[in-house]
């Protein structure tokens, strides 16, 4: 065993210290530890020691401790076509690369990136590289990314210098049998990768503790500042707005946009928040529309503009192609840069970067044949076996069913000739490329570390000069199939942190250089119209899904001794109370959490189907769908703990053991709680929980209404006011105040009129007021809008009210005003439309 | 030959539509044996803004749009035309033979909207489809040359698939009216485009107008009483491009009249744009293109 530690805690290892002793080096194809020289072998080895230190020793607990970490930070995925969301997969075993190699890389990608700005300044400029016969013009036209509208319009820099097309680029990087690196894909469509590779390195800080610092791994949070300071000073003024224009929730990465926009600070749009007016970029807000300065994009260009581009694009903002033709909105990157992503194009970049830079490529890609050349089409039917096959431009072509290469030898008979006959017919559809082998590297796989191989997703951005930073890290996929990968993350693929260490102790080890102190600010920046509909939603959602469970739990408590039948139940063992029974299976009935029960059918199986119902509005089941459905797009917006609640599934039931129903309705209220709890605790007094407190107290209010309503009416069975009582949580207030049972003046004066009372109605309305009155104002007047008018009056009449006013009518009529007021909170805060037809941006025809 | 063309469309709405923003192609690109003049684009309720400007591809496009909510708006375009012949050596000739024609257009270096290159791939509604290849292989070879290939093109088309106005809608896919073996004229066009750009073949989709009424003693073309599209091939860098009109099986001459040209219908469509809202649309249009001599 040689255990190899320089210095420091490594010395207090045992024997379970040398995992890496057991690694099985691949002989042939290279591996990223196996070739190692030192002093990175010797960290390679420290790392592993100090991982296994906390450990104790087993691979499994470490990777344990990865995946719950990875988990704690919310990190999930969506593989495409898939409707639920994925557990992050990140290996806990992290890559572990020497800053003399890695200088290598940052030299290549940079120079990449200086060659894709110039590529993109002439294509979308004078295009000289056409004219002189540098490139053939189907290279550019065969991208389904061309944007035709797009040359002559030059992105405008800040402080009148000229813009830049590439803001953040990044590429997919192979290490070869030999130790070569070799670009895989260029990216400047989207950084995707970008936010996990941060989150992957904060939950490896989390599951490694000290680990980093001990071997001094690079830090890559710098990088974000860097890159984030790279896009304000494009802006070209103090304090841009800068937005994240996301397709939404259902996209793949969505996650992963959330959690960068919310480092970033920038507010998460999609193409509905937005409008144009003007030439410049608005995002409706509750405080009326904020002009926007430039937008990181996460959607194609095509999708940008419906007017401009694709007219059946739902994505886009009309109108948004003259915004930033003119020069008010900076665009990441600039629209119609990702005709540079294509294979084809990959063919010509060793000529290109000769061309335009006079170099020779330090980080070449791997060798490409694009065959609408005569002379590359006959090399690669020639040479077809040893090569692989891909489409040119990534759209799926004849002859072969994917997008990734097919190496050639590997298809049958049939398909080979297909494919020769289609490449016969439309050569220019097609690439050839060199098959590359993959480094493999050490990863914990079933308790032990295994070789996988690898690729990893580097990343460069601008800072605040314009100048090109490499992000000293990177995303890194292990990969299960023997297929290159193409998308971020396929079925069966890991992900592992990249550490960047230097290779001789302090020297370039840099301190982190303090920035400079931002000013002071507070609030939680601007809310968008549809957050502001979403946050509200998202409270209504959950206070009426605990309203429906409040109504269970009083079903269960009450008929879970006996045998569960309606007619047979007691509640609280006074006589015959059928009638409350049957007034709380209506109210379910009325909240569309169930259809009518058959007569006599037992309330447990009608609670079981509220607790499960996912297809009628009102199921608990249901409820928690939509809430979470809404919370997807408030993500960011969420602590991590909150989110975690948040997702947790319903808790397990028997429908046939009445005890195990009780149990889940325990369990949620329980949830219910304590999201309360961190809402009350945690949640900053923003506008954004004002919202969700609006729509919480909403809710309430009505859920108030409807049960006094009901059990109101039974006054006479005894039984009934106790139980409203309960619903109400105000069984202990009302017998510390009065000596006598359930009294209707006193326990409705309790549970709607009393201010004290926080479960009352008045309080509910009492809270509308106080968060409307919180609320930036439209007006410049400062005269109350229509909401608060409405609030206010409200509130006026329930204050002003005695207990015995609260009759029937008088409850149906606040209930009635209830709505009023959620319709005018609608038409003044949240997008001018109602939710389902704001969906449609109707194109037409 | 000279007409006057006019084409009046009025677009209805169940519900008044807000922030309404259109597209209109119709003010016809310049084209070779074609004069435009008293070009006319007439909006009614009038718009806030209206700017002309170019629609990526070769065709005009004009945008405008409403402040005020629209519960129906008439668009008029009206302009007169001169059609020369097609010259003769243009339907004498036979052009490049297909495998030198895909090498020439790949070797052009002209990425404009005329150019060859643009033509050649697949587009969002002309998706390569192994069927069409297939069907077409069995009448055009490498060996073909170019105009034998357009023929045998539009002709098989014409032969094979029947005319049929209420069989598809606009936004059916050129596969289904291939299988179907009926369609209109957008169908037609597309299917040859795809035929065509399966052999390497760079081709456009054009829309224009067919003359409503023929000359005395001949008989009336098909798909004069809405806008007409037929199919461009680029035959080379001598001929360029030349019309071929699957849906009656001839070049298109001088009863044709060219407004714009893109990859598919999309590039070209005359009429698209956004509205906030989900109100159920109807359009009417009328179309008249009128001999003047």
């Amino acid at each position: 065993m040689s255990l190899v530690s320089p210095s420091g805690p490594t010395d207090l290892i045992g024997p379970a210290a040398g995992w890496l002793d057991a690694y099985p080096v691949a002989v042939s194809g290279g591996d990223l530890f196996g070739d190692a020289a030192e002093p990175i072998a010797a960290h390679w080895h420290k790392v592993a020691a100090g991982l296994s230190l906390l450990a104790e020793g087993d691979p499994s607990a470490l990777q344990d401790a990865a995946t719950r970490h990875a988990a704690d930070l919310g990190l999930t995925f969506r593989v495409t076509g898939d409707e639920e969301e994925r557990d992050w997969p990140l290996n806990a075993m992290p890559l572990v690369v020497g800053s003399a190699e890695w200088a290598e890389i940052e030299r290549g990608l940079i120079q990449r990136a200086t060659l894709f700005e110039r590529l993109a300044a002439d294509i979308y400029g004078p295009q000289r590289l056409v004219r002189e016969g540098h490139l053939p013009a189907a290279v550019i036209a065969g991208s389904p990314y061309f944007a035709r509208k797009m040359p002559g319009r030059a992105p405008q820099g800040g402080q009148g210098g000229d813009g830049h097309f590439i803001q953040v680029y990044s590429a997919d990087l192979a290490r070869g049998p030999r130790g070569h690196w070799r670009v895989l894909q260029d990216r400047v469509r989207m950084a995707s990768g970008i936010g996990y590779a941060l989150e992957n390195r904060l939950a490896m800080t989390r599951t490694g503790g000290t680990v980093l610092a001990d071997n001094h791994v690079r830090r890559i949070v710098e990088f974000f500042g860097q890159m984030r300071a790279g896009m304000v000073a494009a802006c070209g003024r103090e304090s841009p707005r800068i937005a994240l224009l996301t397709a939404g929730r259902f996209n793949q990465t969505y996650a992963e946009q959330a959690h960068l926009a919310r480092y970033l600070g920038f507010p998460l749009v999609e193409g509905r928040d937005l409008s144009v007016v003007e030439d410049r970029l608005w995002v409706g807000t509750i405080a009326g529309p904020k002009r926007v300065d430039a937008i990181w994009r996460w959607i194609n260009t095509d999708a940008l503009d419906p007017l401009s581009f694709d007219a059946k694009s739902r994505l886009g903002v009309a109108n948004l192609f003259e915004a930033w033709a003119g020069g008010s909105v900076g665009m990441v990157n600039w629209p119609g840069t990702e005709v540079l992503e294509t294979p084809a194009f990959a063919a010509f970049m060793p000529r290109l970067c000769r061309v335009l830079l006079g170099e020779e490529p330090l980080l070449p890609n791997i060798a490409t044949w694009w065959c609408g050349q005569a002379a590359e089409s006959a090399t690669v039917a020639a040479r077809l076996d040893e090569l692989a096959v891909l489409p040119a431009f990534g759209q799926p072509v004849e002859g072969l069913s994917r997008r990734e290469p097919v190496a050639a030898s590997e298809l049958s008979g049939a398909e080979r000739t297909a494919l020769l006959e289609a490449l016969s017919r439309r050569p220019m559809d097609y690439c050839g490329q060199e098959i590359v082998k993959l480094s493999t590297t050490p990863a914990i796989i079933a308790g032990e570390l295994a070789p996988r191989p690898f690729t990893v997703r580097a990343f460069v951005a601008r800072d605040a000069d314009g100048a090109w930073r490499v992000m000293p890290g990177g995303f890194a996929r292990l990969s299960s199939a023997k297929a290159l990968p193409t998308s971020l993350m396929g079925e069966g693929d890991l992900s592992a942190d990249l550490w960047v260490i230097e290779d001789q102790p302090g020297a370039g080890f840099q301190p982190v250089r303090a920035a400079g102190t931002p000013p002071i600010s507070r609030g939680g920046g601007i809310l968008a119209s549809q957050a502001a509909d979403n946050l509200f939603w998202f409270g209504r959602y959950n206070e009426r899904a605990q309203f429906v469970t409040r109504l269970l739990r009083a079903l269960l408590d009450g008929s879970v001794e006996v045998d569960g039948g309606l007619s047979a139940s007691t509640y609280d063992g006074t006589g015959d109370e059928s009638g409350v029974l049957q007034a709380l299976v209506d109210m379910l009935v009325e909240s569309g959490a169930v259809l009518a029960p058959p007569p006599g059918q037992p309330a447990a199986a009608t609670c079981a189907a509220a607790l499960g119902e996912t297809q009628l509005p009102g199921g608990v089941a249901a409820l928690l769908r939509r809430r979470q459905a809404v919370g997807l797009s408030l993500r960011e917006r969420f602590a991590r703990d909150f989110w975690r609640l948040v997702s947790r599934p319903m808790p397990d039931f028997d429908l046939h053991r009445p005890a195990s129903l009780l149990g889940a309705v325990r369990t949620l209220t329980e949830h219910f709680s304590a999201l309360s709890g961190l809402v009350s605790e945690n949640m900053v007094r923003s506008a954004a929980w004002r919202f969700l407190e609006i729509g919480q107290r909403m809710e309430r209010a009505q859920g108030i209404c409807r049960m006094v309503r009901r059990l109101g009416e039974l006054a006479e069975a005894p039984g009934a006011l106790g139980v409203l009582l309960d619903l109400c949580d105000s069984q202990i207030i009302y017998r510390t105040r009065y000596l006598t049972g359930p009294m209707p003046g006193p326990v409705r004066d309790l549970v709607l009129l009393d201010p004290d009372n926080p479960r009352a109605l008045v309080f509910q309305i009492a809270g509308v007021v106080e968060h409307l009155a919180a609320l930036p104002s439209a007006r410049d007047d400062n005269l109350p809008e229509p909401p608060m008018r409405a609030a206010r009056a409200l509130l006026g009449e329930v204050q002003a009210a005695t207990a015995g006013d609260t009759d029937w009518n008088w409850i149906a009529g606040i209930e009635a005003r209830l709505l009023d007021l959620s319709d005018a909170i609608s038409s003044r805060y949240f997008l001018q439309f109602d939710p389902d037809e704001a969906e449609k941006r109707t194109p037409v025809l | 030959m000279r007409y006057a063309v006019s084409h009046a469309t009025t677009l209805e709405y169940a519900a008044p539509v807000q922030l309404a923003q259109f597209n209109v192609r119709l003010r016809p690109a310049s084209w070779p044996g074609q004069q435009v003049s008293d070009y006319a684009l007439a909006l009614d309720p009038g718009p806030a803004q209206v700017t002309d400007g170019d629609g990526g591809y070769y065709v005009n496009e004009t945008r405008f749009s409403l402040r005020e909510p629209i519960s129906r708006l008439r668009i008029d375009s009206r302009f007169v035309v001169e059609r020369e012949a097609l010259p003769f050596y243009v339907t004498a000739a036979s052009g490049p033979v297909l495998s030198d024609l895909r090498e020439r257009a790949m070797r052009l270096p002209d990425l404009s909207a005329l150019g060859p290159a643009s033509y050649i791939f697949a587009s969002p509604l002309a998706a390569p489809e192994r069927d069409i290849a297939l069907w077409s292989s069995g009448f055009l070879s490498d060996a073909m040359p170019v105009m034998e290939a357009g023929r045998a093109l539009m002709t098989a088309i014409h032969d094979q698939f029947a005319y049929d106005s209420g069989a598809t809608a606009a936004d059916t896919p050129p596969i289904e009216a291939f299988h179907a073996r009926h369609g209109v004229c957008q169908d037609f066009s597309h299917i040859m485009i795809i035929a065509a750009r399966a052999h390497g073949i760079p081709a456009a989709y054009v829309s224009g107008y067919l003359r409503t009424l023929p000359p005395p003693g001949q008989a009336r073309l098909v798909g004069v009483d809405a806008m007409h599209a037929w199919v461009n091939l680029w035959c080379g860098e001598e001929l360029g491009w030349v019309g071929f009109d699957p849906t009656n099986a001839i070049l298109a001459d001088t009863d044709h009249v060219f407004i714009g040209m893109g990859r598919d219908y999309s590039d070209v469509a005359p009429l698209d744009g956004t509205f906030r809202g989900s109100s159920q649309q109807t359009m009417l249009f009328s179309v008249d293109v009128a001999p003047l001599d």
